[in-house]
């Protein structure tokens, strides 16, 4: 019968097709260990969220990352030999981080990953991290990143359990005593929300009401009619995604009169201007280099982080954002630990070097790594700010 | 103080219903014209926001914008009927629904290459404080919304009903072939049903962007909620779908409030699951199938 | 005949190649790209059981996959159950999803079963999500311990490669007598007429659900086999998007077969790693195929359905089988 003779062409077809490709495929073996990299290059990988609820902070982070990397290439690489990088989308979803870094650990042999964007991604990214040995520079927030600890994950920016308990002393200090927090369920704002019960206490705060939110939500009226209630006299929102914009305008159009206060997550201009009206005097708390003055015009932390703000400001027309900073930071850092090295891209000469960070100055403050702590920031690195007019200012 | 919390949650399930009401109207007479379930509807209220942001970023005012995005997103239905559902519309309904997905997937994938990843947002039709009523607030985007889809409603009901075309289009998804019989063209009714469709959707989609921005892949999500309403109420009644689309708004926002704000879109999917399960007729349908 | 030994000489060429391949491919990442598209495979021939054969569409399908990784997860982790029993369990649970799925839908006809399927696809991703103590919810499950069976841990591509398409020709094989056999026959009647079937004494009922369980089982066991190969799962790998994809290579592969669906799945899975298959293409040619993937297959679906409701296959075929016409 016809049918069944063509049926079977198909599938030798088919795989003969498969077999031929693979067999193009496969000419010349591909080293099979993670780690050690290009003969003539650094192979470095960076799992970035380039699309999805943090594609914002992807995107500063990858202008930052190709920018830098130009530059330090340009004036003839490290120890002579260039950068090469190697960027993933992981489309701020976990599962996609753990296929990245598995394409760039076993395709792209790369000596290190930069990223995740996210807390959940960088926790995802781990299994992979560890069954290949390699070094991960964290570029997110969450506490868990190093206090969940991993020898071979570092991380670059102002960590929960910084800026929490900062935030917190200002909002008792402006006399509050019961808040509502509001929060997403993806890492960081899970993760932020478990240190802000934490502490709470310490400050002499109440949490009257706990709000949680799913990341990708557009109604936020049940939360909010529900802290509107809650005989709450401030709000603390904890996320870091494109929805805090929504809640913020929520809070204003359901007439709800309570100050906000909030972390790094804000540190955006799509929040200031998404927000619109409705974020004016919202106080959120980060890093002292959002607003490089505030570091003084003569120290060296000033020098540094202008300078990377005017190559950057040159180069993509805008001022660089925090999440910019915490990629210039883990490529300074890589850096430094490469020429430390001397060039040594075996995975546990790499991440000693990596560890051996001392007062490396960065974007985030000056950078001190050791064996227990591979945040190595303190509370001297933040600031307090307040949104004006679309834009934010420090706050005494 | 429950009360007005009460009061704020009827506000929110009546402003989601509203949204899912007009979806509802769009399977509805997608359905009513083909006998088949448009999985596309959802892409439509997408189309509709991301074209509206798209034209006043061209320069035009809003009220442009909006109309223009309902005329472009309705043609884009038409198109698409014409290209990919006329061909099959009188074969197995199995084929346009696979059709529509195909064709979903399609449209969504060309909006992400078109407009970009990003969330957008669209501005308030009229911008002010939202309005104060015992304790809760209704936000003045709810308002147009409501008046929105009661337009919507009213001017379908005119059409269908007191006009030459309306009694062409009812008589096509009574009986095709007796329509054609007494001369009405029903290919050209059944392209008109999928602009129509589009048109809802495309309003939808504005109505509510300037409530939660909007962005590419907004369709899935809320087409499934939109035929959850329309078939709670009872495919084929338009009546049964705007009333669905309101019970399902109120269920969920109760829900929310209620129970717990993340199980919220858990709502439309046991509504979905059980109507079809238990009454396959919905609420308010008849035992038999009442077309439009 | 000289089809008859086609017959069997068709299939068993593509087993020894696919048996033979590792020691071919050196590149470890390609030998896993091969086995992803193992996984596929498996998910896919229960598929086009379902679909092909007995015309029933599925658009919740990733959540039976879902079901049977997660099983497999928390059992081999939290209550350390032996692999081979993990596994086990997880087509047993994903087939009992099945089940639940097919015996209050039996009613419903064509699109309200779609439909169905689709709520349900959709209430299982927000299960995964929201029943955190058990699933870690969005936070993903990881840790999930490599197979084992009885002391030998499978570690290496090649072993883990060999596993996957192993279980997949196994099911193969039983869905190729399946179809060839009195239930493919009894599917063919009920997708071609169920009026007409009923007629002849087909239980509809019987069908439709088995047809529903023996997919699901499938899907249950890929999935068991992803979480295990991969380490790593979380909600968002079982979706929507991932049942439309597992359809449309359903729909490309063509109803009425079997190696239509594995070919499609094959090479679907394939385009996505385009630049570990072929060295010569660069990365951006690779990203610009991966970013209108998903085109292709929105486009491929409405051409199929438009043009060749058989799939790719009936193009070849001659014009005169009208009883393959979906």
């Amino acid at each position: 019968m016809s049918l069944c003779r063509v049926r079977s062409r198909l599938v030798v077809v088919a795989f003969a097709a498969v077999l031929v490709v693979a067999l193009t495929g496969c000419t010349g073996a591909k080293s099979t260990s993670g780690g050690s990299g290009g003969a003539e290059t650094y192979k470095v990988g960076a799992i970035l969220s380039l699309t999805g609820s943090y594609a914002a902070l992807g995107s500063s982070e990858k202008n930052a990352l190709e920018l830098e990397v130009k530059r330090i290439n340009d004036a003839g690489g490290v120890n002579g030999k260039q950068i090469e990088l190697i960027i993933e989308d992981d489309g701020t979803d976990e599962a996609k981080a753990v296929a990245a870094a598995s394409k760039l650990i076993n395709q792209d042999n790369v000596i290190v990953i930069l990223g995740a964007t996210g807390t959940g991604q960088s926790m995802a990214a781990r299994s992979e991290i560890d069954r290949a040995g390699i070094p991960e520079i964290s570029m997110a927030g969450g506490t868990a990143i190093t206090s969940n600890f991993d020898p071979l994950v570092f991380q670059t920016p102002w960590a929960n359990t910084l800026v929490v308990p900062y935030v917190l002393q200002k909002v008792a200090a402006d006399g509050h005593k019961n808040i509502a927090v509001i929060s997403d369920s993806g890492g960081y704002g899970k993760d932020g929300k478990a240190v802000i019960v934490a502490a709470a206490p310490k400050s002499g705060l109440q949490i009257v009401s706990d709000q949680t939110f799913n990341p990708g939500d557009t109604d936020f009226s049940a939360q909010l009619t529900k802290v509107k209630s809650s005989g709450a006299d401030a709000i603390v929102l904890w996320t870091a995604g494109k929805e805090g914009a929504s809640i913020v305008r929520g809070v204003s159009d359901l007439g709800v009169k309570m100050p906000m206060y909030g972390g790094s997550g804000q540190a955006r201009s799509e929040f200031a201007q998404g927000a619109g009206p409705a974020a004016e005097g919202f106080i959120f708390g980060t890093g002292k280099s959002l607003v490089p003055t505030n570091w003084g015009a003569d120290s060296e932390e000033f020098k540094i982080v202008d300078g990377f703000s005017e190559r950057y400001e040159a180069a993509y027309g805008q001022t660089p954002d925090i999440f910019a900073g915490h990629a210039f930071d883990a490529l300074t850092i890589l850096e430094d630990a490469l020429k430390r090295s001397g060039g040594d891209t075996n995975a546990k000469a790499l991440t000693s070097a990596v560890e051996g960070t001392r007062g490396l100055v960065g974007f985030g403050g000056a950078f001190t790594f050791s064996p227990t702590d591979h945040n190595g920031l303190t509370a001297e690195d933040l600031a307090l700010y307040q949104v004006t007019a679309g834009t934010w200012t420090p706050v005494k | 103080m429950a009360l007005s919390d009460l009061l704020q949650f009827t506000i929110a399930g009546l402003k989601s219903g509203a949204i899912y009401a007009l979806l509802a109207l769009g399977f509805t007479i997608v359905f009513a014209a083909t006998g088949a379930i448009n999985f596309a509807q959802g892409e439509f209220f997408m189309l509709g926001g991301m074209i509206g942001v798209w034209l006043t970023r061209l320069g035009l005012p809003l009220p442009v914008a909006v109309l223009g995005a309902v005329a472009l997103t309705a043609a884009i239905g038409a198109i698409f009927e014409v290209l990919a559902i006329r061909p099959i519309a009188d074969g197995d309904p199995l084929r346009i629904i696979m059709v529509t997905i195909g064709g979903s997937v399609l449209l969504r994938q060309i909006a992400l290459h078109v407009f970009g990843p990003d969330e957008v947002p669209l501005a308030a039709f009229s911008p002010g404080a939202s309005i104060m009523v015992a304790g809760a607030a209704i936000e003045r985007q709810t308002v147009w919304i409501w008046a929105i889809t009661a337009l919507a409603v009213g001017a379908l009901f005119v059409l269908y009903r007191k006009t030459m075309f309306g009694r062409a289009m009812r008589a096509t998804a009574l009986r095709r072939d007796a329509a054609r019989l007494v001369g009405v063209d029903t290919g050209m009714m059944v392209t008109v049903s999928f602009a129509l469709a589009a048109g809802l959707g495309a309003l939808a989609g504005l109505a509510v962007a300037p409530l939660t921005q909007t962005a590419f892949d907004v369709g899935a999500g809320i087409g499934v909620k939109g035929f959850a309403a329309a078939i709670l109420g009872g495919l084929g009644n338009p009546v049964a779908a705007v009333g669905g689309g309101l019970v399902l708004g109120l269920l969920e926002s109760m829900t929310a409030g209620y129970i717990n704000p993340l199980y919220k879109d858990a709502v439309a999917l046991v509504v979905l699951l059980g109507v079809l399960f238990v009454r396959p007729q919905g609420l308010f349908g008849g035992s038999g199938r009442e077309k439009v | 005949m000289r089809s008859k030994a086609l017959r069997i000489a068709g299939p068993l060429i593509a087993a020894v190649i696919v048996a033979v391949l590792p020691f071919v491919v050196a590149d470890r990442f390609l030998l896993k790209v091969f086995t992803y598209a193992g996984l596929n495979v498996l998910v896919v021939a229960g598929l086009a059981l379902l679909f092909g054969y007995a015309g029933q569409v599925s658009l919740g399908h990733a959540a039976f996959v879902g079901l049977g990784a997660y099983t497999c997860a928390i059992l081999t982790t939290t209550l350390h159950v032996a692999w081979p029993l993990a596994f086990l369990a997880a087509g047993c649970v994903a087939a009992l999803g099945g089940l639940l799925l097919a015996l209050p839908s039996l009613r419903l006809k064509g699109h309200y079963l779609a439909m169905a399927t689709l709520g349900f696809g959709e209430l299982m991703t927000l299960a995964f999500v929201e029943t955190v103590p058990l699933t870690h919810g969005v936070d993903g499950f990881t840790g999930i311990p490599l197979p084992t069976i009885g002391a030998i841990t499978l570690r290496a591509p090649a072993e883990l490669y060999w596993l996957v398409w192993g279980i997949a020709g196994v099911a193969l094989f039983l869905a190729g007598n399946m179809v060839s056999l009195r239930p493919g026959r009894t599917m063919r009647a009920m997708h071609g007429s169920e009026l007409g079937a009923a007629a002849c004494g087909v239980d509809l009922v019987g069908v439709k659900v088995r047809a529903f369980v023996v997919s699901a089982a499938l899907a249950g066991l890929s999935g068991a086999l992803y979480a295990s190969v991969i380490g790593f799962i979380s909600p968002s790998v079982f979706t929507l998007a991932a049942s439309v994809s597992f359809l449309a290579m359903a729909v490309i592969g063509g109803s009425g077969s079997l190696a239509g669906p594995v070919a499609a799945a094959i090479v679907l899975t394939l385009v996505q790693y385009l630049d570990a298959l072929v060295p010569g293409i660069s990365r951006e040619t690779a990203q610009v195929v991966q970013a209108y993937e998903a085109d292709v297959y929105g486009l491929a679906i409405v051409l199929i359905v438009l043009f060749a409701p058989g799939g790719i296959g009936s193009l070849f075929r001659r014009r005169s089988r009208e009883g393959e016409r979906a």
